[in-house]
């Protein structure tokens, strides 16, 4: 190509062509959302519009396909009931146009399954409960259990592209959350100011009252060498009149270090250190974080700098890209992997996302979890 | 009223009226145990040279056990350096701010702290997550639990 940047393709109306980006990438044509920029050749996402994913053969669907992609549309069928008065409807048309969900199988010179899911503003539903989206099954030792309606609705909402789940839930996530999962920036910012604010795990660990009780205490008395020393908290020597009779009372840490009992009371039942030295009383959490170590790596990134906590957004590329994911993940476990590792296996996929969709396809994944969940927040 | 935090804090400000400030720090205002200001300049050749920035300190009563609440003056004509641990709202990403303050510490030595973290940068930028911090940072920079990753500057 002789452009310097990649051009990107619009999956709703096919057009190559440089995105308007505020806030998120919308194609420039149809102002649709569900663009992916075409930069890598191994994964061209014209390909995933003009062949479909993969290969499928000459003879139309896959054995089996038309069978499990009936499923599919069961399924939604199934999990749009409980929330959605609108219907799901078959081989009607053009997938992206309109505010009905559509589901075109066909069979015949068109090979391709063109599995287009848009809905508008939808008029009137309530949406269905949000506490099953992010339902965990622990009692189930199969690994995740994601019901078939549970999945529908995961998978619509991937492709409901402008707002994922505004539009299936209505009013209900104006504010873009939804238990732990986000659906747009803001939302997101304001969880990981949520964790920075209330993340205990760098904090210093008190000291428990057993130990503060057995640390030796002396009460000053004339000629007490302590009536040379001071008290590191309050900047004070110690001496003998003093309106408070507790500050008569002098605590001596293990490292030595002597205080007021008022002034290092209230110290140790905040940090188990000395504020002297930092000698700890309890084991301490390590002060520094490991040096190395990307955000992916390290489990404490979430609340740490907010910059470094924004790779772990559960929507940080374009959701083309997590839409295509699924799908092929979808598509890929259902026909044994014939061939559609290729596309499914992309760079853009982030790494939560698709070694937990593909493991929950198998049913293998022991963690229990729902596909774009924050695996290790806990 | 004769609060350990009243008293420590009297003691200091004696302290510093009595003895001065360290070499580019000065008093502005300390009108109560509740907020001081300092005017902080870095002495000698750093990228900060003839700048000057006002570092307010807040205080609850818990202090020197809590820590007080650092951050930089902005506003009113008062900007906060361009650095890699202070955003532009003033706050300051400094670890004995946060999980490593003690005691022991004062505002004195906070003050030079933060001079000498000025004194050593090496290149005038942003914390590079300055634009989102600053859209939901809460108004205390203390409610903040920063990250504190980088100790070379």
């Amino acid at each position: 190509m002789s452009s310097r940047e990649p051009l990107w393709f619009c999956h709703e109306c096919h057009a190559e062509m440089r995105p308007l980006m505020v806030p998120d990438p919308v194609c420039a044509s149809c102002q649709g959302s569900f663009v992916e920029k075409m930069e890598n050749p191994a994964d061209d996402p014209r390909e995933f519009a003009h062949h479909g994913p993969g290969d499928f053969d000459a003879e139309g669907l896959p054995p089996g396909m038309d069978a499990f992609l009936f499923g599919l549309q069961a399924l939604v069928d199934r999990g749009t009931a409980e929330g959605r008065t609108q219907p799901s409807r078959v081989g009607s048309g053009n997938g992206a146009s309109g505010n009905r969900l559509t589901f075109q199988i066909s069979g015949g010179s068109s090979q391709r399954p063109n599995i287009g899911g848009r809905s508008g503003s939808g008029t009137g539903s309530s949406g269905p409960v949000p506490t099953i989206f992010i339902r965990r099954d622990s009692d189930t030792p199969q690994g995740t259990s994601i019901t078939g309606p549970l999945m529908a609705q995961y998978l619509m909402a991937l492709l409901g592209q402008r707002d994922p789940l505004n539009d299936l839930v209505g009013r209900d996530l104006s504010d873009g959350r939804m238990g732990d999962y986000v659906f747009n920036q803001e939302a997101l910012d304001q969880i990981i100011t949520q964790l920075m604010e209330n993340s205990n795990a760098h904090r210093p660990v008190p000291a428990t009252e057993e130990i503060i009780s057995n640390l030796p205490r002396e009460v000053l008395e004339y000629g007490s060498p302590m009536l040379e020393k001071d008290c590191a908290v309050c900047k004070e020597q110690f001496k003998l009149e003093t309106e408070d009779p507790d500050e008569q009372v002098v605590v001596t840490l293990p490292c030595k270090h002597p205080f007021h009992e008022p002034c290092i009371l209230p110290w140790l039942k905040s940090s188990g250190t000395c504020p002297v030295c930092r000698h700890a009383l309890i084991p301490q959490p390590e002060h520094q974080s490991p040096p190395a170590g990307g955000p992916s790596t390290n489990p404490d990134s979430a609340r740490h700098s907010p910059d470094s906590s924004r790779s772990r957004s559960p929507r940080r590329d374009p959701d083309g890209h997590d839409a295509t994911g699924i799908l092929h993940s979808l598509f890929g476990g259902f026909v044994g992997g014939r061939g559609h590792t290729q596309a499914g296996g992309n760079g853009h996929n982030r790494s939560n996302s698709d070694p937990a969709l593909r493991s929950s396809g198998r049913g293998t994944d022991s963690r229990n979890n729902v596909p774009g969940s924050w695996e290790d927040l806990d | 009223m004769t609060s350990i935090s009243a008293r420590r804090l009297g003691k200091e400000l004696t302290e510093i009226k009595a003895e001065g400030c360290p070499v580019g720090i000065n008093l502005v205002k300390a009108d109560d145990f509740a907020t001081w200001w300092f005017t902080i300049e870095v002495m000698g050749e750093s990228l900060y040279q003839g700048e000057k920035y006002t570092l307010q300190f807040r205080f609850d009563s818990n202090y020197p056990i809590s820590s007080p609440a650092v951050q930089f003056v902005v506003g009113d004509g008062k900007v906060s350096p361009v650095h890699p641990h202070v955003y532009s709202n003033g706050h300051i990403c400094a670890s004995i701010l946060g999980n490593e303050w003690s005691p022991v510490l004062s505002v004195i030595a906070v003050c030079v702290t933060i001079q000498s973290m000025l004194a050593s940068c090496k290149k005038k930028e942003r914390p590079t997550d300055n634009d989102r911090y600053i859209r939901f940072a809460p108004d205390n920079p203390k409610k903040t639990r920063f990250h504190y990753d980088d100790d070379t500057v």
